[in-house]
């Protein structure tokens, strides 16, 4: 593997008594797009701001191309930033602002003249040299932003939620856009957000941060299919959790039954949290179910009913299906071994990805274990 | 890491604090203990409060400073009402504005000239039968001309506290049954409590130390705790006992600005 | 209660500006009196302005009036500016407000106690009165106005632009140079106005501090005024009065400016308060 181009050892940070980042441990390749995805206040800005300069770590070593960097300030190092709310400067316009870095490093004009054009028009924005930043969308101020930090070659690009003050339609265009110019400048872009479909849309690789830690890391399948724990399988998209209990390997219980299933290397009888995603589970006729449910409720969603239903424990299921169902009607629960996802209490993120490595081979493609 | 740069650039604006601010007031507080060789007293003290002219003067120059600042008010309260309401809002305060640039003195002159015996406004009183009389170098002339610099003073506040008041709250008390009256009772003037405070401490403050004006208005009849004050420093040289004045006229405005405490900020309500 | 204001309230608006600029205007229409009192107009003349014009004290006074005007104007904007962006970047609560607390110390007290505390603190350290402590003083009462109109612009400014330019490779110094100082620009503008004006109407202070060998134009209308009329004072105040007109102008569409800058419907006229 190369050398990482951005590397965290026990890097922590805390003010005075709160601890923001616990002992947190990164390693970044170049040339891909990273997602830090987590809850506002779980440590991802903070992470972003480590990188930039804007904050010192309190412990730890941030390393940059194998050299540490924790000392150096912000204007010296080599990556440069989307703001969250663009902080373009006011008294400034388009020109001026993707010219900045430039200018401080005090190159000639017509270089920078050109590399302004050449900005622009990666950012779609030809020809708007001479527009005062506040006679700008919200959509086109986001795009200046983007292009003086990308002005300054940077060799790595930090995004801030840019996306998060963009209506629905237009963040989704930008999405598409950033990723179109990270894979053609071939520079690293770490990208943070809350967002967990915009993650899992544009990431080659995302790191799902809580409380200060990164508590898992991996591709967007392996995070979507394999969660490590409650945590990740509740923020990222929509699951059904119920407790489980592992029999043994490739069987467990739940909801008053035992299943086929597809795990181990767990112990015998063990206390698990068992995961369904909503699209995985189908309403079939009530013989022909793995589980009895009764509908309790349903709402229309565009393009598939969001069924709530619950079993006879009293468990509750969410079903995405297709046809609308009968509320107060009794239907079968179907879904096949490889559904079922299998969460241990309190499994840290190296056993975990042990564990699959040793039992999963065959489904798993490599990646997934090989970061640690 | 740019802390310490940033602090040499500030240097001026400490030495400021520390020469300009904190050492004049602590000198006037240790100036205020001395007497006219310097020595440590408590002399001016024990003067200024067995001396019944010392206290009249003082309780003059509050009742003066009481006075104009109700008359302010009664004329300030309406007018920044009316002002609030109407549309080029800015406009209107701009017009009250301009006159608080013409220098006090200029103003203070005029009045020289309209209150004199042969002025304007003696005219004025003979031509309908009441006059003429002597209206300069009296307590009412020092009070209107007083009231007179200080109205835009209280109009300020007070329009700037409408201006914010929510409109939809006036509506929010018609609609629940208010009469007119019971709305500006109930809702406007209670809500515009804030600017009427400010306003109160920007006009009763000045007015206690507006020597200017009793010297030039008021003649030798009138003395606040201003003039004593200048009295003291520039006629009699007494700088100890004007320095005590000093501080009584200090812990005046410190008793004013606590009584007109905008009390609602401190429970961490921040406007606009 | 919400509907148009009523005639009567017209009428009231209309008898307080009356009463609020009569006493300009009448020293204005007596500058033009042929006569020398303010009573009875004896018919049209320019002659008390060019006895103004004439008079070389009084244009000598008013010459030093504006010099001590511009300088003290300029070295408290320039002092007054870097005081903000220090409390600006003061984190520590206790110690902002503190530093606010004081700050806000000479523009609360009355005249006559700076006047008269800035007396002793000269006396005290044996500098004489005159040019100097004049302008030191006035420096020293105009700083405040320039805090207090900076730090509002420094305050609404989006911290991320300090980081963004930094990102961008700029210098401490280019960070305050190219980005704080032009966003700050509008309200350094309009400290530096209000400085001028603190410092063109200042009379108490200015009274205390000045001896026997410098004048401004405040102390010498004074002891003119407590002579007796003088219509020249009445021409001096008709062109103080354009003066004012012209500063209220300017500093309003400088503030204007800055409220449309910074997209806020506050501010206009509300800032431009000289207090004596």
């Amino acid at each position: 593997m190369a050398q990482p181009i951005i590397e965290f050892k026990h890097v922590a940070k805390q003010y005075d008594d709160t601890v923001v980042l616990k002992s947190v441990d990164l390693e970044i390749e170049a040339g891909k797009f990273y997602t830090l995805l987590g809850p506002s206040g779980s440590g991802k800005t903070t992470i972003l701001r480590l990188i930039a300069g804007f904050l010192e770590a309190s412990s730890g070593d941030i390393l940059f191309e194998g050299e540490r960097i924790n000392d150096v300030p912000a204007e010296k190092r080599r990556v440069n930033t989307v703001f969250q709310n663009y902080a373009l400067f006011p008294n400034m316009n388009v020109f001026e602002n993707v010219a900045f870095g430039m200018s401080i490093k005090g190159k000639p004009k017509n270089e920078i003249k050109a590399k302004v054009a050449e900005m622009l028009e990666l950012v779609k924005l030809g020809g708007y040299e001479d527009r005062e930043i506040s006679e700008l969308s919200g959509g086109q101020q986001q795009r200046v932003a983007i292009a003086r930090a990308l002005a300054n070659d940077p060799e790595v690009l930090l995004l801030d939620e840019p996306l998060s003050a963009l209506d629905y339609k237009l963040r989704k265009d930008m999405q598409y856009e950033l990723r179109e110019i990270q894979k053609r400048l071939g520079i690293t872009f770490i990208f943070v957000t809350h967002d967990q479909e915009e993650a899992l849309a544009m990431s080659d690789w995302i790191f799902v941060t809580n409380e200060g830690e990164i508590v898992q890391n991996g591709t967007p399948v392996d995070i979507y299919d394999e969660p490590i724990n409650h945590f990740v399988a509740d923020f990222i998209g929509e699951s059904n959790i119920v407790p489980g209990v592992m029999r043994e390997d490739y069987l467990v219980s739940f909801a008053g039954k035992e299943f086929e299933n597809v795990d181990g290397g767990m112990r015998p009888n063990e206390q698990v949290e068992v995961v369904l995603r909503p699209e995985d589970l189908d309403l079939v006729a009530e013989e022909d179910g793995k589980l009895v449910v009764t509908i309790d409720d349903q709402s229309f969603r565009g393009d598939y009913y969001e069924i709530t239903a619950h079993d006879d424990d009293q468990n509750e299921w969410q079903v995405q299906a297709t046809n609308p169902a009968v509320i107060g009607e009794r239907r079968g629960l179907y879904f096949d071994p490889e559904d079922i996802h299998i969460m241990r209490l309190n499994e840290s993120e190296e056993d975990f990805d042990a564990r699959l490595e040793q039992y999963d081979d065959s489904e798993e493609d490599e990646e997934g274990a090989d970061e640690q | 890491m740019s802390n310490k740069r940033t602090f040499s650039y500030t240097v001026p604006y400490i030495l400021w604090l520390v020469l300009f601010v904190v050492a004049p007031v602590v000198l006037l507080i240790v100036q205020s203990f001395g007497n006219i060789y310097g020595h440590f007293t408590l002399d001016n003290y024990a003067t200024y409060f067995s001396s019944g002219t010392y206290l009249r003067m003082t309780f003059n120059s509050v009742f003066f400073a009481f006075i104009v600042t109700v008359i302010t008010l009664l004329i300030s309260y309406p007018m920044a009402y009316i002002m609030s309401r109407l549309k080029n809002a800015q406009f209107w305060l701009l017009l009250v504005i301009l006159p608080t640039w013409v220098n006090l003195l200029l103003k203070a002159y005029a009045f020289i000239g309209l209150f004199s015996k042969t002025g304007t406004v003696n005219n004025f009183l003979s031509f309908i039968g009441i006059g003429p009389h002597q209206i300069m170098f009296t307590d009412t002339s020092f009070m209107i001309v007083a009231a007179y610099i200080e109205i835009p003073f209280m109009i300020m506040p007070i329009f700037n506290s409408l201006v914010e008041l929510d409109r939809s709250l006036i509506n929010a008390a018609r609609d629940l049954g208010a009469t007119p009256w019971q709305t500006l009772t109930k809702v406007i003037i209670p809500m515009s409590m804030s600017g009427v405070k400010a306003g109160i401490q920007a006009v009763f403050i000045p007015t206690l130390s507006l020597f200017m004006i009793t010297r030039l208005i008021g003649g030798n009849r009138v003395i606040t705790l201003g003039t004593a004050i200048e009295e003291h420093f520039l006629v009699t040289q007494n700088w100890g006992m004007g320095s005590t004045i000093g501080v009584i006229l200090i812990i005046a405005m410190a008793a004013t600005m606590f009584f007109t405490r905008d009390r609602k900020k401190k429970g961490g309500r921040r406007r606009g | 209660m919400d509907n148009k204001p009523k005639k009567w309230s017209y009428i009231y608006l209309v008898f307080v500006f009356i009463l609020m600029y009569a006493p300009i205007f009448y020293l204005i229409f007596y500058s033009f009196n042929k006569g020398d009192y303010m009573n009875g107009f004896d018919g049209f003349s320019l002659r008390h302005y060019q006895d103004m014009f004439a008079d070389t004290r009084l244009m000598e006074i008013l010459v030093n009036t504006f010099i001590v005007a511009l300088l003290s104007s300029v070295l408290a904007t320039l002092i007054g500016t870097f005081g903000a962006l220090g409390i600006y970047n003061t984190k520590h609560r206790t110690t902002k407000n503190l530093l606010l607390s004081l700050n806000n110390v000479l523009m609360v007290s009355p005249d006559v106690i700076v006047g008269a505390s800035f007396l002793i603190f000269f006396t005290m350290i044996g500098m004489s009165l005159g040019f100097g402590s004049v302008v030191l003083s006035h420096i020293a009462f105009s700083i405040p106005i320039v805090v207090l109109m900076v730090l509002p612009r420094l305050n609404e400014m989006n911290p991320a632009l300090i980081d963004a330019a930094r990102d961008l490779g700029a210098s401490n110094y280019q960070v305050l140079s190219r980005v704080v100082l032009p966003y700050a620009w509008p309200g350094i503008l309009a400290g530096f106005f209000m400085a001028i004006t603190y410092s063109l109407d200042d009379f108490a202070v200015t009274f205390f501090v000045t001896g026997n060998g410098f004048s401004t134009l405040s102390v010498e209308i004074y002891s003119r005024a407590r002579q007796g009329i003088d219509l020249s004072i009445n021409a001096l105040s008709a062109l103080m009065f354009l003066l004012s007109l012209l500063l209220v102008i300017v500093y309003y569409f400088i503030s204007n400016y800055s409220v449309k800058s910074s997209k806020k419907k506050r501010g206009g006229a509300a800032g431009m308060v000289v207090h004596q």
